[in-house]
Formats: C-alpha cells, structure tokens, sequence
C-alpha cells in the first residue's frame, strides 16, 4: 500500500477534533451517535455510516444508529457476529475494508441494493469485548487508506464510550424499575402477624435479591427470599420469572420441598445459566408453625421472647439451577407467641476476611422479639450502619402477635 | 466495568488447575469464569480454593457454569477447599454435595472418580 500519506497534518488535526469534540458530550447518548455519524460522512467524504450493536444474548449485531442507511435502523436489521461483514469484524476483533459489495461478502441485501461500492468497517471495543461494529460506505468506488481506518477507530472508540454509558444507563433505569415492580411495596395486611421490611441495593448497582409475602386461598401466609446470581437487568429479570414461578407453585401444591422441586425444574429448562438460592416457607392459618423448606439460602433467625436469638435448625438444599435427584427437606418450625423471625439475604451478613458465622452470631446478638419496624431499624443500623452495602440486602421480619400485642 | 482478573491455568499431569485468589466475587468472577470455562473444555478440572477466603455468589456461579460443563464433557470438576468459610458456604448451598471437594491438590489429582461431595462429611 501507500508509504505517503496524502492527508497534510491541519486537515488531520481538523478531522480528530471533529470527532474528539467535547461539544459532543453534552448530548445525550443515541444524539451523540447520530451526530458523531454525520461528521464522520462529512469528514471521510462517504455516503454512508452505521453503528450496530452486540446482543451477547442472541450473538447477533442490532443495526442502532445510521445516516444515508436509515432503513437498518428503521428495519431492525440482526447480523449473526461471525457472518458477512459487520459479522467478521466483530468476530475478528479488527477493521475490514471490502472494495466490491455483493451477496458475497454483505450479508445484508439493503447494503448491495443500495448501490454501496466500497466499504469499511471497525470494532468497538470496551475493556477487551467487542460490543459492536462501526463501519462506512462509498457510493463509488473508493479505496480506503490507513488513515482512513485509524480515523474511523478514533470515531468509534468515542462511539463505544457512548453506548457504555448509555447502556449502564438504560440497564440502571430498567432494572430499578423492575426491582421496584418486584418487592412488594406495601406488605399485606394478616391476621396474627406483623411485618416489616427493607430493601437496599448494593453500591448503586441493583442485584438479584428479591422477597415475596402472600396469602393461599387457605389463607395460610407464604414467604419467600432468594438471591439470584448476577446483577442489573438481567438479574431483575430472572427474578421476576422466579417469584411468578414461585407463586403459580405455591397454588398448586402444599408441600414447600415440592414447590421449590419444581421451581428448579422449571428454572433449569427454560433459564439454564441461572443460579439462585431461594427460602421458601408457608406459615399456618393459627400463625404457630411453620414448614420450611431451603435451596441454599440461609435459614431465618428466630427470637423468642426472653431467648437469644439463634438460627432456625432447618436442613441445608441444593441451590436452584444445578439439579440433582435429591429433594430438599422440609422442616416444621414452631412459632412461640411473640416471637420474630427474621428472614436475609447474605449482603446482610457477609464481609470479605470474616467469616459467616461470625456475622451469623452479631445479627443474632441485634435480633430480638420486638416490634417489626423497631427490630427492621436495629439490624440494619448494627449489621450495615452508615457503610454502603457492597452487595444487595434484603430485609424481612416477621413477628407472630400475642394477645393485647399493640405492634403497629 | 473493570477489566477483568486473569486467573492462570496451570496444567498438572495433564489436568488443568485453576488457582483461586482470597476474594472471589463480583469484582473477579467473570475472570475466573472465562479461565474455568476455557480449563472444563478438557473435561477434568481442579480448581484450588485453599487460599480462598470468601466467596459469593458470582463466584458460585462461576463454579457452576463450569461444573456442567465438565460433566457435559464427560469429565468433574474437583474443588480443594481448605477454609472453613469457603466450607460452610459450600454446605449452606448445598453445593458439597454435588461437587466433589478435597482437602488438597495431591489428593484432588490423584483420587479415583467414584465419589461426590465432601470427605469427611459433616
């Protein structure tokens, strides 16, 4: 190829600052995009300029923003990562310059019917992964140079930044939305039983932890508190399936052990890469037992009046996600008048250089049968303090009343 | 997002061995992952957590993925686990039992396969 570059260096300086411009960052992320597309046509003299996103989920690129190609975008337009152009660059990981553009080498028709006759293509990165590909075209025949190409990867290195913050972003607003769908916003009214709970997301990012109360028909009390593997969107997502899941079970069928059985099965089919720790227990109608039944999630605390509190002797289960022939005991607990229990998830205890146990035995030493809302309030002021939680922490108490109770 | 920690993967007698750091969790989990992912294509793994003091669900998560994909490949996945709170998130989880553990790397690479869980059993 050329050992000269052409491009004298006033025009070089002018063509990055266009793209580098800070004016650029005060619009908000897809008006950066579009903008950052146009003065990429303007500056490269193309016709054309397209950005199209990864989808990890389905491995296919998603067509996002585009000037002079708006139809992509309009149509949806899906590029398996590995096939035809977008696809190569992607899985490469480098630019590829394509100098005629047919069924061969495009896979997408809209590109050729175009009358595209050049093109040129880039990854963008964050951190090491490709999260999409940027790349021009040219009307008439043109050969692109590695000025060309270096440019275009400046374009879409700013691109990238873009799309980052403007995916955190929308997982963010996503997400919180969909926590706050998920955790009941008011605990329902039930006879013999106080409640109270808290919810607080981890370091701003939200993770998996969820919590459910809700009556049968029988009018027994059901409870639920599990932590799904992972966090933000995705996390959210699999958490609402579980709790809908949960539910439907729950309706169907008595025994907490075969609830939780087919909640597995039913995660293990149709989400095979989850991985949960679920608690699930139904309190009788006379609010004195409860069966319980765990799948890897720790057991409630329970305080008895004028007792210490201790850790509910209920038998280990496998986690959800994993399967194994072995069903999950159900342990009947007694639920003294008075007492609390006091259901978690592991943000509330675990501290990297600590061991379980020992947050086991403070949260123990902070439990005590007294009013939901009062005992919510100590544990979290002795367990989390004024530290931000570095994980989730879901909070739930559950008091049985006693006769002339006035816990409000 | 950080970049993610590399975990090296040291082949002992043909079998590879995962190392695992003090801290596993979502900081480093998606390392791990990708090195345990990559080691479990061979079907045998060791993945030695002696030196592991915590470990959260991410991590368990890694550990899983991997799991599967071992006996998918015909293989196990062998856990040397030597802190007790690396062991009692493995009992509480349920884990133990489904994933063979071993007090030590000699003893996880050179057991015969007819066994899960972990020895002694509590």
């Amino acid at each position: 190829m050329t050992a000269v570059d052409p491009v004298p260096v006033e025009a070089r300086l002018r063509d990055i600052q266009s793209i580098t411009d800070a004016a650029l960052s005060r619009l908000d992320e897809l008006g950066l995009l579009a903008e950052l597309l146009d003065r990429i046509r303007e500056i490269m003299h193309v016709d054309t300029a397209a950005v199209l996103l990864l989808d990890a989920s389905s491995g296919q690129l998603i067509a996002t923003a585009a000037v002079g190609l708006e139809e992509e975008v309009r149509q949806g337009v899906r590029i398996p990562v590995g096939r035809g152009f977008a696809g190569r660059i992607a899985a490469e990981g480098r630019p590829v310059v394509l100098d005629h553009v047919d069924h061969t080498t495009v896979l997408n028709p809209i590109l050729w019917d175009k009358g595209i006759n050049s093109m040129m293509g880039v990854p963008m990165t964050a951190g090491r992964k490709v999260i999409g590909v940027l790349h021009v075209g040219s009307l008439t025949h043109r050969r692109f140079t590695s000025y060309d190409i270096e440019l275009l990867q400046l374009a879409a290195d700013r691109a990238a930044t873009a799309v980052q913050s403007m995916m955190a972003q929308a997982d963010r607003v996503a997400s919180t939305a969909l926590q706050l769908s998920l955790v009941p916003s008011a605990l329902p009214e039930v006879s013999g039983i106080r409640m109270a709970a808290r919810y607080v997301p981890g370091r701003g990012v939200l993770g998996g932890d969820w919590y459910d109360v809700f009556t049968l028909p029988s009018g027994e009390l059901c409870v639920a508190i599990g932590d799904v593997a992972g966090s933000g969107l995705a996390a959210a997502v699999i958490m609402g399936r579980m709790r809908s899941a949960l539910r439907a079970y729950a309706l169907e069928t008595p025994d907490p052990g075969e609830v939780l059985d087919r909640l597995d099965r039913k995660m293990r089919h149709f989400e095979p890469d989850a991985l949960a720790t679920v608690l699930y227990a139904v309190i009788d109608t006379a609010r004195e037992q409860m069966r319980i039944c765990l799948a890897g999630h720790f057991a409630p605390v329970i305080a008895v009046p004028e007792l210490p509190a201790e850790p509910v002797r209920a038998a280990a289960g496998l986690m959800v996600g994993i399967g194994d022939a072995a069903r999950r005991p159900v342990t009947t607990v007694t639920i003294p008048p008075g007492a609390l229990l006091c259901f978690y998830t592991d943000g509330l205890i675990e501290r990297p250089g600590e061991l379980i146990d020992d947050g086991l035995a403070r949260l123990c030493r902070v439990v005590t049968a007294q009013p939901v809302e009062t005992a919510c309030a100590a544990v979290m002021a002795a367990l989390i303090g004024s530290e931000p939680a570095r994980d989730d922490v879901a909070l739930l108490m559950i008091r049985r009343r006693t006769e002339g109770d006035d816990d409000a | 997002m950080m970049p993610d920690t590399v975990f090296p993967v040291e082949m002992v007698g043909g079998v590879p061995v995962v190392t695992t750091p003090e801290q596993v969790d979502i900081t480093n989990a998606d390392g791990l992952r990708a090195a345990l992912l990559e080691s479990a294509g061979h079907g045998q793994l060791v993945v030695d957590m002696s030196r592991t003091e915590f470990c959260d669900t991410a991590g368990l998560h890694a550990l899983v993925a991997a799991h599967k994909q071992a006996l998918a490949e015909g293989g196990e996945l062998r856990l040397v686990v030597a802190g007790a709170a690396v062991q009692r998130i493995f009992a509480i989880t349920g884990l133990s039992r489904v994933i063979p553990g071993f007090t030590s790397l000699q003893e996880a690479l050179t057991q015969p396969r007819s066994r899960t869980g972990f020895a002694p059993p509590s």
